[in-house]
């Protein structure tokens, strides 16, 4: 009998994804997580798992449980958690984890009152079982890590399906991408992958004909193309917006009315979610100065926003405390945020990320602001975080802080800015949450995120789109180990989220100036967020930092040791999200972005951040996906030049992972990073993951390298690409990624 | 022998204890957990249970003396004590939980009084039945308890 891992604390619990078990084992050797506080319950589910040949890790407690899960990205398939338990609610420990690590979330509880169980699905909880729990409703948990999979390559193949001709002409269609501006980022990055290498080519046509293996670029919904977006909503008037007549007025090359639909079912959940108090209209937070301006931006979100703002936010009663103390701000947090919300994504993201890497000095700034927050995050930790990422958030402009004000206090911030892991996230999140963490805390998270991170990315230059990655990377950050699936899946996730989700988003995108973040700011927070990759955002210029196969996908490598993916997530997610409890605000942030439910961000940023060719190399060159992530190699460089080589590598590992996932092996998926399921899809497949060992997986980009990078990581463990902090996690930043 | 005769011992036990609504099917699953692996898992969990619900019930009465309004409070420290009661199949405990639970959301404490009395009550029955009962499975040794008769 395998010897039963509690984790009480943050015990290293989970195993990284080695191939220990071959995949036809599967679902044996599922990874799954459990929580609960009742310990008689505990030892039960876990010897019921261990039946089923499970590979279970206990924990007692949802802070635990969280650490654990940012600490040790990528090394969980699945979580099963109580819905009562004393240290944190259940369900915003499922927020959480989707937001930042996007793993399917089983929640159990012996109340089994219909309320119970919508709360359950509606927090977007795979399932919801009643106690107690029977061997037979345990052992097909498993069936959820596939289905997840399943709908992630999905998106992505929907959402590529425009795109599909135009990836095939690569070069030409250069042209026609930019055009599209940010919409078109991913196609760059598909096309820079394609470019990268010639196999790569190759692979995606053939990828890209085979529908089964849907390895369609997920489209990353950049600040820019949010902000397209949240204009046409607001044109069309929130009640008149359909898919149709916004797709219209968008003017995005490329941009399908699938992706708007989605994208819009996103944003107004967001929006619900993150919907303040009506009467806490105003922001009259200290920021006002420089937030008046972003509100007025907002303004047409105004009503919009906060309602939804207030209704969905549905904070917790001392996020509400707060955001009373605080109710302007609050309130425009929300509308700022809606407006910029993908601004606010991008940068809260980057910043976030970037936070993580200069968690200290970042922390102290944002602390400061955050003291600014008037209304006072209902706990210190909030104050401090605000006022961090109040100092982010300035950055930002106006906006950014008023989003994070808003976020911070919607999202009771306090959890944000305790980034367990990496402060930067913590910070950024403060920042971030104003704006999108606000957002995103309480269901929107996702927004939140990535308006954060968008934020952040606003700022470099390069980073136009949100930079989904850079969440990732923040979340990375965290980790600095950032598996790469989950990094870059939330990454894209959640700049796409944030744009629709978090309501609170803020609304970067108007009130911040261009850059959102300054590019020192942002550099700072990228660096902060990325702590493995940091360089590579930051030095890049900023633009660079997050190739989208970016770091991600390299820390991946290493799978286990890969955070710069789970990272970046856990730095997107802590940072704004989690307003809640005391989660790191970057996970928060991030991994509400990521989970809400866009599946398609998650594909983004699966970027299996290649770490230097070096490492790649020698693997699979199949990886090819390292187009963009392998780039990134000591400079931020995303990932043009290595990613070949190392994308071969990385390739190949992916295949095998994607090959797994794709086919709904489920096991090998399962057992791989979930998150590289996600995103990455345009990369990879533009890689052509067609791995001849692996057979075509069609994940998506992300999944694969996210796969990539575990199973790269692991194998090379000896000599992995070690998370490559140039990589950095620039899931967003598509045109970084060298194609 | 003495063998089959303290098997059926065990047996008849068991069985009186499902018929009297002390256990339900959860124990069964319970047991399902054992093997020889784990030969005895279901002994170490009802300990487990009965330790950590002793504690919760600890609070309980403290609560229902120092802040007996706070019926939330109540009824989220039952609403634990009904999850591990039903995980290792204490039926009537449950059932006794359940009923205080009613009385909690009608917020009769004097009905959440008199139910508490009965989990106690049941608590202290169970723990004691169980407890004979798993003395006398070690006398009959794993390897019978491994796969016990009648289970």
């Amino acid at each position: 009998m395998e010897p039963s891992r509690a984790a009480a604390s943050t015990a290293s619990s989970g195993r990284p994804r080695n191939a220990l078990r071959p995949l036809s084992d599967f679902p044996a050797g599922l990874r799954v997580l459990v929580v609960d506080d009742d310990l008689t319950c505990l030892k039960i589910i876990d010897r019921m798992l261990r039946k089923c040949l499970y590979d279970v890790t206990v924990c007692s407690g949802a802070a635990a449980a969280l650490a654990m899960l940012r600490e040790k990205k990528g090394e969980f398939d699945l979580v099963l958690s109580d819905v009562y338990m004393p240290d944190m609610d259940g369900f915003k420990l499922l927020e959480h984890i989707g937001l930042e690590m996007d793993l399917p979330v089983i929640m159990m509880s012996a109340d089994d009152g219909k309320d119970a169980v919508m709360k359950g699905v509606t927090h977007g909880a795979c399932d919801y079982l009643i106690k107690p729990l029977s061997m037979e409703a345990l052992k097909n948990i498993w069936q959820h890590v596939v289905r997840k999979r399943r709908n992630e390559l999905k998106e992505l193949e929907h959402s590529g399906s425009a795109e599909e001709n135009d990836r095939k002409k690569r070069a030409p269609e250069e042209g026609d991408n930019a055009s599209s501006g940010n919409e078109g980022s991913w196609k760059n990055v598909k096309r820079r992958r394609d470019e990268e290498g010639e196999v790569v080519v190759q692979e995606e046509v053939e990828e890209r004909e085979d529908p089964s293996t849907l390895k369609k670029p997920r489209v990353v919904w950049s600040v820019d193309l949010h902000r397209q977006f949240v204009a046409a909503v607001n044109q069309l008037g929130v009640d008149k917006a359909v898919p149709k007549k916004i797709l219209e007025l968008m003017h995005v090359h490329g941009l399908t009315r699938e992706n708007v639909a989605s994208h819009l079912q996103k944003y107004r959940l967001y929006m619900r979610r993150v919907s303040v108090p009506q009467h806490q209209g105003r922001l009259d937070t200290p920021y006002t100065g420089s937030s008046e301006a972003t509100f007025r931006s907002v303004d047409s979100f105004d009503g919009f926003d906060l309602h939804s703002l207030a209704v969905s936010s549905q904070l917790s009663p001392q996020s509400l405390t707060t955001l009373h103390s605080a109710p302007r701000r609050v309130t425009n947090t929300s509308i700022g945020m809606s407006s910029v919300d993908q601004m606010g994504f991008f940068n809260s993201s980057a910043q976030i990320s970037n936070a993580s890497n200069i968690r200290p000095p970042l922390m102290q700034q944002i602390n400061k602001q955050q003291m600014n927050f008037p209304s006072g995050p209902s706990t210190s930790m909030e104050s401090r975080q605000l006022g961090q990422s109040q100092q982010l958030i300035q950055s930002y402009g106006n906006m950014g802080l008023q989003a994070s004000e808003g976020a911070s206090v919607l999202l009771n911030l306090p959890s944000l800015l305790r980034t367990s892991t990496s402060f930067p996230g913590g910070s950024i999140n403060a920042n971030l949450s104003n704006s999108s963490v606000m957002q995103m805390t309480h269901r929107g998270q996702q927004f939140s995120l990535s308006q954060q991170r968008n934020q952040i990315h606003a700022s470099m230059p390069q980073l136009p789109q949100t930079r989904g990655l850079i969440l990732n990377g923040i979340a990375g950050e965290h980790d600095s180990r950032l598996p790469t699936t989950i990094g870059q899946i939330l990454s894209n996730e959640v700049s796409s989220h944030i744009s629709g989700r978090s309501g609170s988003n803020m609304n970067v995108d108007t009130s911040l100036p261009g850059g959102y973040m300054n590019a020192s700011s942002y550099g700072a927070v990228s660096h902060a967020l990325y702590a493995d990759f940091p360089n590579s955002c930051m030095n890049e210029s900023t633009g660079s930092c997050y190739p989208l196969a970016r770091s991600v996908g390299a820390t991946s490598l290493t799978s286990t040791a890969m955070p710069p993916v789970g990272d970046v997530e856990a730095l997107g997610n802590s940072t704004g999200l989690r307003g809640a409890k005391d989660f790191v605000p970057n996970y928060d942030l991030f991994s509400e972005l990521h989970q809400s439910k866009s599946q398609d961000w998650k594909l983004q940023n699966i970027n299996v951040s290649y770490p230097s060719d070096q490492h790649l190399g020698s693997k699979q060159s199949n990886i090819a996906f390292g187009s963009p992530s392998l780039a990134h190699q000591d400079s931020s460089a995303t990932v043009k030049d290595g990613s070949s080589r190392n994308t071969r590598t990385v390739r190949k590992e992916i295949f095998s992972v994607r090959t797994e996932i794709g086919h709904e092996k489920g096991e090998r998926i399962a057992q791989r990073n979930r998150t590289i399921l996600v995103e990455n899809s345009v990369r990879l497949k533009s890689e052509g993951m067609s791995d001849p060992r692996y057979q075509d997986v069609l994940f998506d980009d992300n999944i694969i390298q996210n796969e990539l990078m575990n199973v790269v990581g692991k194998k090379q463990q000896e000599g992995v690409v070690q998370v490559d902090p140039e990589l950095n996690f620039d899931g967003y930043s598509l045109d970084n990624i060298p194609s | 022998m003495e063998y089959s005769s303290l098997q059926r011992q065990v047996a008849y036990m068991k069985k009186r204890l499902f018929d009297q609504g002390y256990l339900d099917e959860q124990f069964y699953q319970l047991e399902e957990l054992q093997d020889e692996a784990n030969p005895n898992f279901v002994e170490e969990v009802v300990t487990l249970f009965f330790r950590d619900s002793s504690r919760l019930m600890a609070n309980i009465e403290q609560a229902l003396e120092k802040c007996p309004q706070d019926f939330h409070r109540l009824d989220s420290f039952m609403h634990q004590l009904k999850g591990s009661t039903s995980s290792i199949g204490a039926l009537r405990v449950k059932n006794e939980c359940t009923q205080f639970r009613e009385y909690c959301d009608e917020g009769n404490l004097d009905g959440c009084q008199r139910s508490f009395q009965k989990v106690k009550r049941e608590h202290a029955v169970l723990k004691q039945k169980l407890k004979a009962y798993f003395q006398l499975l070690r006398q009959i040794g794993p390897t019978e308890r491994a796969t016990p008769p009648g289970g």
